[in-house]
């Protein structure tokens, strides 16, 4: 039983790698044709780039450092956009602070949509009681109120780092991504080609993850495109409160959150307004690259 | 359709219970209780002293009696006394559910007022410089916290061009149930419905946007256009039909989470409500409150869910509940 | 489909954010500033010493407003009530918990003795005192003609009320304090076994109450309660008439709550305004306005409102101090705050069964000459001179400047001096061993201290990041507990607790109006969270409250002592006082911060245009 496994999941994987270079090469096509969705995929990668090797030029000893002779300081040669509260550069933060902000939103975007996959996939696969079982866990789930949850989490985790908070937001991000999941499945499964491999005698578990996942794929790419625009940043309103990022992490929201008085919003903008523009910008990007993606997946809505 | 609400609502009840005991238990993990917040610098009043409180309240006990007694409470309506507000928690609540459920309705509406339109011609007239400018907002709506928003809304309307106030709810010195008192409230309330509206257009502009531009594609559309269906009438009789249901639907849940989602905008134009009050709550540990709050928001979701399913079967003919 | 869920995600993440993006903090306005501030100047003149000069230079801030014109008749004000919480709206002394609340109270409701400059009872108000030979009792005699809004005299027994509220054993409130349980009879009435405290007697009059304590402490005279209750209207839980809990939650305490004070509360909208009427039978004359209306506004508004002319008074929080100056329509007031911030250094354990501080020897920080290092290497200067602008200052020794009469301006106490802090950890034999840059502990083992500080408030993490550097800079590593500030509740738990994972932490303490330190320090004291003790320490606390000190001279010079053996033994390190601050509108009349003055009295209070 073992050997079959391994040789099924060979010719599996070989099956995968014949079939998503052309969802990949579909998406590449569409997003060159698309000058917006080219435009956007360039400076992503600029911001990006320039995000993640800011370790390289920026002195993170010194970006930490507190200098009270210096703070709010306007935007300078010396301080591109000028101090914060503590007197440090805000360029140096919010280079780092999109760094970790995009790890952040990436990795909750992540982790949710494997969650949501996966128990969307269990529960469309299966259908009728399970489903049935499922859905109501997840309807139960979505009136649980997340914001306590939150708060509680981090209050009482003992070793609060970026990993734990990341754990601890995809933990309240995937409900939606399931039943979306459960959705698209419950209708895939009364397809030909799944009740073929069924009779087939296929493990239930290989047909969902290897022939019932790649074409839901496009699917889960576009869903995830869309709600990584939105987790990047999603500590902002944590932040707010006092339970965001443990401190000395610089991040996006961090910096958007020191707009808490008129003054600062209006006197000391080069604190916040940088970040919150990198923000919609690196939104807006990953929404035209997503519209090129979704079009890709959709053969009816191709430019190319 | 009776049969479908009565069991909806018979699920409820255990559904609650244990939303009511996991909030017990989270309750219990916070470090620290209401009486923490309230006795820290106060060295004058001793620790026994404290302890005898802590023991008259019931708050040594362990979690099930406290909730046992809790449950028998709130089954005859009783949800306990607050803490920190020291009065009843039915009380308490009482008195900010009317300044909530009109914020709440108000930024809905206005929501939708906007939205959808927007939505509309941006799905429609895909591309377009119209399209492009209502992306754009969309985006920057979605991007700006609301905080920062409604700084930027009060400094404009209040203080800037002074048309508007930036506090409270009604000018007290007005006698109830005048003109002058309505028209108070009414003023008052412009800003905070408007720094809520603007921003939360988002998801509903989003929306509508893809799923026109989706439908336009369908088989039914192609057939319609065929048939020489002026292309107006097939957006209002084919494409919105389709594209505005799920909005219908999705209008009870939308209607809960307003009611819990205006606590930065009731903060800081001094408006009291309820969203508010909960955050105030969990940091003061006046648990008593919360659970109360959490309790009706989740049968305000359960009951949301159950009015989107029925809105759904009764536009849609197709989706029937069983 | 997709889209269902992806405005169902949206629509989450939005409310989410909008959720955690509330609630600034409750928790930021409670780091032991419970008292409502009441300060006086002479205290800030004394604190400039050596060390202080600097930072509070050029702030002459005045406690009173120069416009010196004729309040006009039946003016109307508006003040502003700071704040980003609705108020509670508990408006009674006994039950009452937030500071709000404790500022509406001020307009209608009044202690029957008054207060001087230095916190202590005066004959001045609605009611005069005598204090027995033995200073055991304490005798409160009610003028005539003072009145409760609805007519009705103010009763002798509606202060016996208080005491009866107080002391009852189902009162949950803050306020069963030692003042009150050392009333004769207290702890027999409060513990349910009689229904009348023996050390209360009330005259047949009605006008004369006697109020015995068992023990003769001087803190009778800054601490004595004397804020009546309305029995009559309010309904009288000894006859049963109404529950505590009832009256907590009584529309007579919310809703249209009276007082003996100068204005009648006219209405309340829950949680954000009150309207004021002026009551004519005020017992120190016709009050100056015709109407008072407080409303809730919140910080991130003041600024905006006072420049506009829509308050007429409101607090200035500290960071928007630099916007206020430009406005030209107001005046500055301010006085120095009865709280003080610190750094302390646990030095032993709570015992739960003794009740007592125990010290252990082997702490961490057992060696003093450490945590003296500690204090010269923190730079609060810089603090208070950039980061405040000067509206927080270097603090000197732990009983603030504000009891003039009780603090020693002539202590020398550590200032920022990095060179003599590294030259005491040598001393102590605290030397880098390992060349890591970081010093080790006399024995060469690793020396990290973990720091616990409160998240809240604006700058909070800045400073405590700043501190860490100040420490680093003489060697020593300080790292935070957990990396991570921490949300109040949870702060004050694990510093109570003695947890492990605290070797120091950022604190602050809000004094109240009697300089007795005992409370905060004393060795059965749980709030003496470093858990310091000392058999001098005992002593000199002991010495402060006994009967000798009613003599000022004596208690003064105890306090002198004490002070200086808290700087040379630094449980706690004081790293600023802190001035509150106030705007007035030019056309305010009449009105002063400076407690005991007559225009401190909100019925003096007044407008000019």
């Amino acid at each position: 039983m073992k050997d079959t496994v391994i040789v099924d999941e060979k010719q599996l994987i070989a099956k995968e790698k014949a079939n998503n270079p052309s969802l990949l090469r579909t998406i590449w096509r569409e997003i060159t044709h698309d000058k917006m969705a080219l435009g956007s995929l360039i400076i992503l990668i600029i911001i990006l780039l320039s995000a993640y090797l800011s370790p390289l030029y920026i002195d993170q000893e010194a970006q930490h450092r507190v200098n009270f002779l210096n703070v709010w300081k306007a935007p300078s040669a010396e301080h591109w956009l000028g101090t914060d509260d503590g007197g440090r550069d805000v360029f140096g933060q919010l280079m780092l602070g999109t760094r970790n902000s995009f790890t952040i939103g990436f990795m909750v975007t992540l982790i949710a949509g494997l969650l949501g996959l996966t128990y969307g996939l269990i529960a469309g696969f299966y259908g009728g009681k399970i489903d049935n079982i499922m859905m109501r866990i997840l309807d139960f789930l979505m009136v649980l109120p997340s914001t306590m949850f939150i708060i509680v989490f981090v209050v009482i985790v003992p070793n609060y780092t970026v990993v734990t908070f990341v754990l601890i937001m995809s933990a309240f991000a995937w409900f939606g991504k399931a039943r979306l999941i459960r959705s698209r499945a419950l209708q895939e499964r009364e397809l030909d080609y799944i009740n073929a491999s069924r009779t087939l005698g296929t493990p239930s578990l290989k047909i969902m993850f290897f022939e019932m996942f790649p074409n839901l794929s496009s699917l889960v790419i576009v869903n995830m495109t869309l709600t990584l625009a939105g987790n990047i940043g999603v500590e902002t309103g944590l932040t707010f409160l006092g339970f965001g990022l443990p401190s000395g992490t610089p991040s996006l929201g961090t910096l958007i959150s020191f707009a808490r008085t008129p003054d600062i919003v209006q006197n000391k903008w080069w604190v916040w307004l940088p970040a919150a523009l990198l923000i919609l910008v690196m939104m807006l990007c990953i929404n035209y690259i997503g519209q090129a993606v979704k079009r890709a997946s959709d053969a009816r809505q191709r430019l190319a | 359709m009776l049969q479908f609400i009565l069991r909806r609502t018979l699920i409820m009840i255990p559904q609650i219970i244990l939303v009511s005991i996991i909030v017990f238990l989270l309750a219990k993990a916070m470090p620290g209780d209401a009486l923490t917040g309230a006795f820290q610098g106060n060295p004058d009043v001793s620790q026994e002293q404290i302890q005898k409180i802590r023991e008259k309240l019931g708050l040594n006990d362990p979690w099930y009696q406290q909730y046992g007694r809790w449950l028998g409470n709130a089954v005859q309506g009783d949800f306990g006394q607050s803490y920190v507000h020291k009065q009843p928690v039915t009380h308490l609540l009482a008195g900010k559910v009317e300044n909530t459920l009109l914020l709440s309705f108000f930024t809905l509406v206005v929501t939708y007022i906007i939205a959808i339109p927007l939505g509309i011609i941006s799905g429609r007239w895909t591309d377009t410089w119209a399209d492009k400018i209502i992306v754009t907002y969309n985006y920057f709506a979605f991007a700006t916290p609301v905080f920062v928003f409604a700084l930027l809304m009060m400094y404009l309307f209040s203080f800037v061009l002074g048309w508007l106030p930036y506090g409270s709810s009604v000018d007290i010195k007005l006698e109830e149930g005048t003109w002058d008192y309505f028209v108070s409230r009414a003023k008052h309330l412009v800003l905070p419905v408007l720094s809520g509206a603007l921003i939360a257009t988002y998801s509903t502009i989003q929306y509508l946007r893809n799923d026109i531009i989706d439908q336009k594609l369908k088989d039914y559309v192609k057939t319609a256009r065929a048939k020489g269906v002026p292309e107006g009438k097939v957006y209002i009789r084919h494409i919105l039909r389709n594209s505005l249901l799920p909005i219908a639907a999705f209008l009870g849940m939308e209607i809960t989470l307003m009611i819990t989602g205006s606590i930065f905008i009731e903060s800081i134009f001094s408006y009291p409500g309820l969203g508010f009050l909960f955050i105030q709550s969990i940091s003061t540990r006046d648990y008593s409150v919360v659970t109360a709050l959490v309790l009706i928001s989740s049968t305000a979701v359960i009951i949301g869910t159950m009015l989107s399913d029925i809105i759904l079967s009764i536009v849609d003919p197709r989706i029937r509940i069983e | 489909m997709a889209k269902k869920q992806f405005l169902l995600l949206a629509s989450l993440m939005l409310v989410l954010s909008v959720f955690l993006a509330a609630c600034s903090g409750k928790d930021d306005k409670k780091t032991g500033e419970k008292e409502p501030a009441k300060g006086n100047d002479k205290g800030s003149e004394e604190t400039k010493g050596e060390d202080a000069e600097d930072a509070s230079a050029g702030l002459d801030f005045p406690l009173s407003v120069s416009n010196t014109a004729e309040p006009i008749e039946d003016g109307e004000m508006t003040v502003a009530l700071v704040s980003d919480t609705p108020f509670e709206g508990t408006l009674n002394r006994v039950f009452y918990s937030g500071r709000p609340d404790a500022e509406i109270m001020t307009y209608f409701d009044e202690d029957l003795l008054e207060l001087d400059g230095d916190y202590l009872i005066t004959n001045n108000g609605a009611a005069e005192y005598t204090v027995s030979d033995d200073n055991k009792t304490i005798t409160i005699k009610i003028k005539d003609g003072v009145k409760w809004h609805d007519g009705e005299p103010v009763k002798a027994s509606d202060l016996l009320y208080a005491y009866e509220l107080l002391g009852h054993p189902d009162y949950t409130g803050t306020r069963y304090t030692f003042t009150i349980e050392n009333v004769e009879g207290m702890p027999a009435y409060h513990a349910g076994e009689t229904k009348e405290i023996s050390g209360i007697k009330v005259s047949e009059d009605e006008k004369e109450i006697s109020i015995t304590y068992t023990e003769a402490t001087p803190s009778i005279l800054s601490g004595v309660w004397s804020v009546p209750v309305p029995r009559h209207y309010v309904g009288d839980v000894m006859k049963g008439d109404l529950t505590i809990e009832e009256l907590e939650a009584s529309d007579k305490i919310r809703v249209s709550p009276i007082g003996f004070g100068p204005y009648k509360v006219a209405k309340i909208v829950p949680g954000e305004s009150v309207l004021f009427e002026r009551y004519d039978d005020y017992y120190k004359g016709k009050p100056a306005l015709k109407s008072v209306v407080l409303k809730v506004v919140n910080p991130v508004a003041i600024i905006e409102a006072v420049k506009k002319g829509d308050v007429d008074l409101a607090t200035i929080p500290a960071d928007q101090y630099l916007k206020a100056k430009e406005i030209d329509n107001i005046e500055l007031l301010a006085k120095v705050d009865l709280a003080y911030t610190y750094i302390g250094f646990k030095l032993g354990k709570w015992d739960k069964e003794k009740k007592e501080n125990v010290t252990d020897p082997n702490a961490k920080l057992a060696d003093k000459r450490v945590r003296q290092a500690m204090w010269y290497a923190m730079d609060n200067e810089t603090i208070g001179k950039e980061l405040y602008h000067g509206l927080r200052f270097p603090a000197t020794t732990l009983i603030i400047p504000v009891f003039a009469s009780f603090h020693d301006a002539s202590i020398k106490t550590p200032s920022y001096d990095p060179e003599k802090a590294k030259a005491l950890l040598d001393e102590a034999g605290f030397k880098d061993v390992d060349g890591d840059g970081f010093r080790e502990d006399a024995s060469g083992n690793e020396f990290v201290l973990n720091f616990a500080s409160m998240s809240g408030g604006e700058t909070a993490e800045p400073i405590a990041q700043f501190y860490i550097q100040n420490w680093a800079d003489v060697g020593i590593k300080v790292q935070l507990t957990d990396g991570r500030l921490h949300e109040f509740n949870s702060f004050y738990d694990m510093v109570e607790a003695d947890d492990p994972k605290i070797d120091i932490y950022q604190g602050a303490w809000g004094t109240g109006s009697d300089p007795d330190p005992e409370g905060l320090y004393g060795r059965t004291a749980a709030y003496n969270y470093t858990r310091y003790t000392s058999e001098k320490n005992d002593e000199l606390l002991k010495a402060g409250t006994s009967e000798k000190a009613f003599d000022t001279e004596y208690r003064k010079d105890i306090y002198n002592q004490w002070q200086e053996l808290m700087v040379e033994d630094v449980p706690v390190a004081p790293t600023v006082y802190r001035y509150a601050l106030e705007a007035a509108n030019k056309r305010v009349v009449n009105y002063s911060i400076e407690p005991g003055t007559e225009n401190y009295r909100p019925w003096k209070w007044g407008v000019s245009e």
